[in-house]
């Protein structure tokens, strides 16, 4: 972990003394031991900011579309997951590809923040990370703490397609070779057998709970249209009223904008304040895009876009 | 009233009565997540919980609320405002939750009294509950509350193992505590003393801070860069304003489904949404993040204090947890005390 | 320069029916209404510089000034521009139709400090029309004040708001001068051109014992204030309007604040001293 951080840091400054990139966007401590938060790095004597241990938790291609105005390149540190959000966002045409400088840290795995806190005390300062094999040695300002990695892992972490980035221009780090894990959507696989009253009972009573804040769709790579067809005045498509009907056509809605495009990142899950499981219906849709098309998660290839967006003179056209 | 006491083994019987009798709302688990609801008995109420997720605020000002009805193919609009709520207790206010309903007081029940508010506010009983233990992010001491004192409520229980100390803070506790008086005894007078004993831990695990001299010194920061890099990694999504106990924004939208008949509600609303202040005619002061983070920290810690003298912030600690990119108002605070 | 009121229900609009419509400009309509229920009106007690809130039940609402004076009885003007949604679906309204009206809301001019003085109106566009509920009042009640000079200008011709005051009914009043212009030269037009700020400083007009009240858009405004300083007018003796974003009207619904400040109850009449003490976010 010592040498990733120092070979991130020295790629940074490298990047920014060389104004091969104007900023650096990565990831810095937070304010509690187990936590980081996303840091914009513009000066080569800020690179000791960045840091680089299992709490990396947050996606930031995002933010390529809010600094996309900004003059010179951007480079932003991704993880495997997160490096399919660069490709959807360079095949949607957000940004150009050579506008974007890409750093790339293999990950083996991100830890959650609530499992943790459930463990230990997270309020201190993070001093060191010690990676222990099936533990972390997570020594803070109010105390030395013991994890076993196995429990506090993310879920979606539990099944990965990309340990290692799809797409870097700078990959700090030694390549991963763990197998990848691809999902076998055991779990959408239950949902499928549930009756519809079933589904229904169970989806209706989370979406009662949203609160309709967007931070799933304010963190989503996928989600970068000029207008929200959530925040259009006219025509109000989906009222503000929050209740189970409109707040089931908000995620219905988002979902459906989101098949064969959503690069599976887990971020909407992560930020939702409400624990809904919002992944959930991304991963339906991945499923099934999956099953029809034999569609790869969307972004891990530079060419492509959505399977669902696409046309060729081949294609069945059933429904005509 | 003197201080009252109840058996613990009884607190599901005192629910229940009140369930019985009005309205119930109570903090309740679904899905791992502690939730203040409306109840028909103490049967699945949470004690140990130590915030909900969302603050009970929800209960007078709710995220959504219909005004009035109206029908427009009516000659008179027959514009007719909701009824209000019924009578009803709410249950399980942790006292920084109580002091945020103080604090929309202020705002609701000022110049423009704001009926729909009001009426809530008069019909419910809030039974407080002091805090024994604390998250991390807890930081309501520095707005001077005190995890056993809840000013604002009814009556506050405050659990003392075996029993809970009940204590009678204005007349309408008075009423319930009477009319629940079979199941209250007298407090022996160890009450106070094994209260302060109780609620120690909550006061020394919080986090210390201290705002002294923030105020004066956001009152020039209007222009400070800090706005500026905070504002990078917010995601503008509306959560920390959603989830907090003080923020009252709305909006007002009419609903009519393509009919004469519809209702006009309001919903809150969030400062960090471009929306929020963006004009018909395209008149928009707050065009970035930057200017929509300062506001709503200004707002908290300046603009709140200068128009009703307190701050807008109870130190409940929501949206430090749930903020998705770490955005820690407490953390602002700290680094605003150190800037130039 | 603060008046509200407590009232039953404050987000409650009442019913009124149009019962006269003026075509000021290409989008700018001045609608006359009446409440369907006379005593509303009556307790109305509307003063000049107040906002009240219109809506179309199913559309929305929208904070408008009320352009006519409290001393014109049995009636409210509220004179609107086709810019969004609703005063799109305003605009549609014929005479007969509804829309709903509650207020009045925020500040008013300060008509009580200005007697005695001389009054200087600036304005430009639809900008006049707040100021024309102040002027109206000042001109019905014309012995308590002193000389009324209006500098009023628009883009064009066209988008001069109430030609039949600007040209015919104002300038009759006893001692008071009503000086128009427009942006460029257009066929027909032999009056004044050029921005209101410079013809203000063309025509300098007196400035002891005189109030200034400008309204118009920002812009405008923004020059018009620089002009007032050289010419020696003293900050709190300047009077402008802050416009924002509302919804509720009552202080509450927290979009409208500049710092502290809710235009909606504090605003929308401000003193230039007044604004300098607020951060600058409008």
């Amino acid at each position: 972990m010592k040498k990733v951080i120092e070979n991130l840091r020295e790629t940074a400054a490298r990047l920014l003394q060389n104004k091969e990139a104007e900023v650096v966007i990565g990831w810095g401590l937070g304010s509690e031991a187990v936590r980081t938060q996303p840091v914009f790095i513009t000066s080569p004597d800020n690179v000791d900011k960045l840091v680089w241990n299992p709490f990396c938790v947050n996606g930031l291609t995002k933010y390529l579309s809010d600094l996309k105005t900004r003059p010179g390149k951007i480079a932003v540190v991704v993880k495997g997951c997160d490096s399919r959000g660069i490709y959807r966002l360079t095949q949607d045409n957000i940004i150009p590809r050579d506008k974007v400088v890409v750093i790339g840290i293999p990950c083996a795995g991100q830890m959650s923040y609530t499992k943790l806190a459930s463990k230990m005390d997270v309020s201190g300062q993070l001093n060191d990370v010690e990676d222990k094999g099936e533990d972390l040695l997570i020594k803070t300002s109010k105390g030395d703490f013991t994890v076993k990695k196995s429990e506090v892992l993310l879920d979606k972490c539990l099944t990965c397609e990309h340990h290692n980035p799809v797409v870097a221009d700078h990959v700090v780090g030694d390549t991963i070779n763990t197998c990848p894990t691809p999902d076998n959507y055991e779990e959408i696989k239950k949902f499928e057998a549930m009756s519809t009253e079933e589904k229904a009972r169970f989806w209706l009573s989370q979406f009662e709970r949203c609160i309709r804040c967007y931070a799933c769709r304010n963190i989503c790579p996928g989600c970068t249209c000029r207008e929200c067809i959530f925040d259009a005045i006219k025509p109000d498509w989906v009222g503000k009223e929050i209740n189970v009907s409109e707040n089931e056509l908000f995620h219905l809605t988002r979902a459906f904008h989101l098949a064969g495009r959503c690069v599976d990142c887990g971020e909407c899950d992560r930020v939702c304040p409400m624990d809904i499981p919002i992944r959930l219906l991304n991963k339906k849709l991945l499923k099934d895009c999956k099953e029809l098309f034999n569609m790869e998660p969307p972004g891990s290839t530079e060419e492509g876009g959505s399977v669902l967006g696409q046309y060729r003179l081949e294609d069945p056209e059933e429904f005509m | 009233m003197a201080n009252k006491s109840l058996k613990k083994v009884q607190l599901k019987s005192l629910l229940d009565k009140i369930a019985g009798s009005g309205q119930l709302i109570a903090p309740i688990q679904s899905d791992g997540i502690t939730l203040f609801k409306p109840v028909q008995s103490g049967e699945g109420v949470v004690l140990d919980y130590q915030n909900a997720v969302i603050p009970p605020k929800d209960f007078f000002f709710p995220q959504s609320e219909k005004m009035f009805s109206y029908d427009t193919s009516d000659p008179t609009w027959a514009i007719k405002p909701e009824e209000g709520v019924p009578e009803r207790v709410l249950f399980g206010a942790r006292p920084c939750d109580v002091k945020s309903i103080l604090l929309l007081d202020k705002v609701f029940d000022a110049e423009f009294r704001d009926d729909i508010y009001i009426d809530k506010r008069n019909k419910t009983t809030i039974i407080a509950v002091s805090c024994n233990d604390c998250r991390h992010t807890c930081f309501c001491g520095a707005f001077g509350i005190s995890p056993g004192e809840a000013e604002g409520a009814d009556l506050l229980f405050t659990d003392l193992g075996g029993r809970y100390l009940v204590e009678v803070l204005t007349d309408k506790g008075s009423t319930l505590a009477a009319e629940c008086s079979d199941l209250l005894s007298d407090d022996d007078g160890n009450g106070p003393a094994a209260k302060e004993k109780a609620v120690a831990p909550a006061k020394e695990k919080q986090m210390n801070i201290d705002l002294e001299g923030v105020k004066a010194k956001l009152d020039n920061m209007f222009e400070h860069p800090i706005w500026a890099e905070e504002s990078l990694r917010c995601l503008g999504c509306g959560t920390c304003t959603f989830i907090c106990p003080t923020c009252h924004c709305f909006d007002i939208v009419d609903f009519n489904n393509q009919s004469s008949i519809g209702y006009r509600y309001r919903c809150a609303d969030s400062c960090q949404f471009a929306n929020f202040t963006r004009a018909a005619g395209g008149h928009q002061p707050r065009p970035s993040k930057m200017e929509r983070i300062r506001q709503r920290f200004m707002h908290k810690l300046r603009y709140f204090v200068d128009r009703y003298g307190d701050f807008g912030c109870v130190g409940c600690g929501r949206c430090l947890e749930k903020c998705p990119v770490n955005l820690d108002i407490a953390q602002i605070i700290n680094k605003v005390k150190e800037v130039g | 320069m603060c008046s509200t009121r407590e009232v039953a229900h404050p987000l409650l609009p009442y019913p009124a029916t149009v019962t006269k419509i003026i075509d000021e400009t290409p989008d700018v309509k001045t609608f006359q209404v009446v409440f369907d229920d006379p005593a509303i009106l009556e307790n109305f007690g509307n003063k000049p510089g107040q906002c009240a809130m219109l809506s179309i039940l199913g559309v929305g609402e929208a904070m408008i000034s009320i352009t006519s004076s409290p001393t014109r009885k049995g009636m409210l003007e509220f004179s609107i521009k086709k810019i969004g949604r609703l005063t799109s679906v305003i605009h549609e309204l014929d005479v007969g139709d509804k829309l709903a009206i509650r207020g009045p809301y925020g500040n008013h001019f300060p008509f009580d400090m200005m007697k005695g003085k001389n009054c200087l109106f600036i304005a430009g566009g639809i900008g006049l029309a707040p100021l024309r509920s102040l002027i109206d009042y000042v001109l019905d009640n014309r012995d308590d004040y002193g000389r009324v000079d209006i500098i009023y200008g628009a883009r064009s011709y066209a988008d001069l708001c109430f030609k039949y005051d600007i040209f015919d009914r104002w300038p009759k009043v006893k001692d008071t001068n009503v000086y128009v212009t427009i942006d460029r030269e257009e066929e027909g037009w032999d009056g004044h051109v050029g921005f209101v700020p410079s013809y203000l400083e063309e025509l300098n007009p007196p400035s002891e014992d005189t109030i200034p009240v400008t309204c118009g858009p920002p812009i405008m405004i923004k020059f018009v204030l620089q002009g007032l300083d050289k010419m020696g007018y003293k900050d709190e003796d300047i009077i402008t309007t802050l416009e924002m974003n509302m919804r509720c009207g009552i202080g509450k619904c927290g979009r409208c604040n500049i710092g502290e400040k809710y235009i909606c109850v504090d605003g929308p009449v401000f003193n230039l001293a007044q604004i300098k003490q607020l951060p600058p976010e409008f």
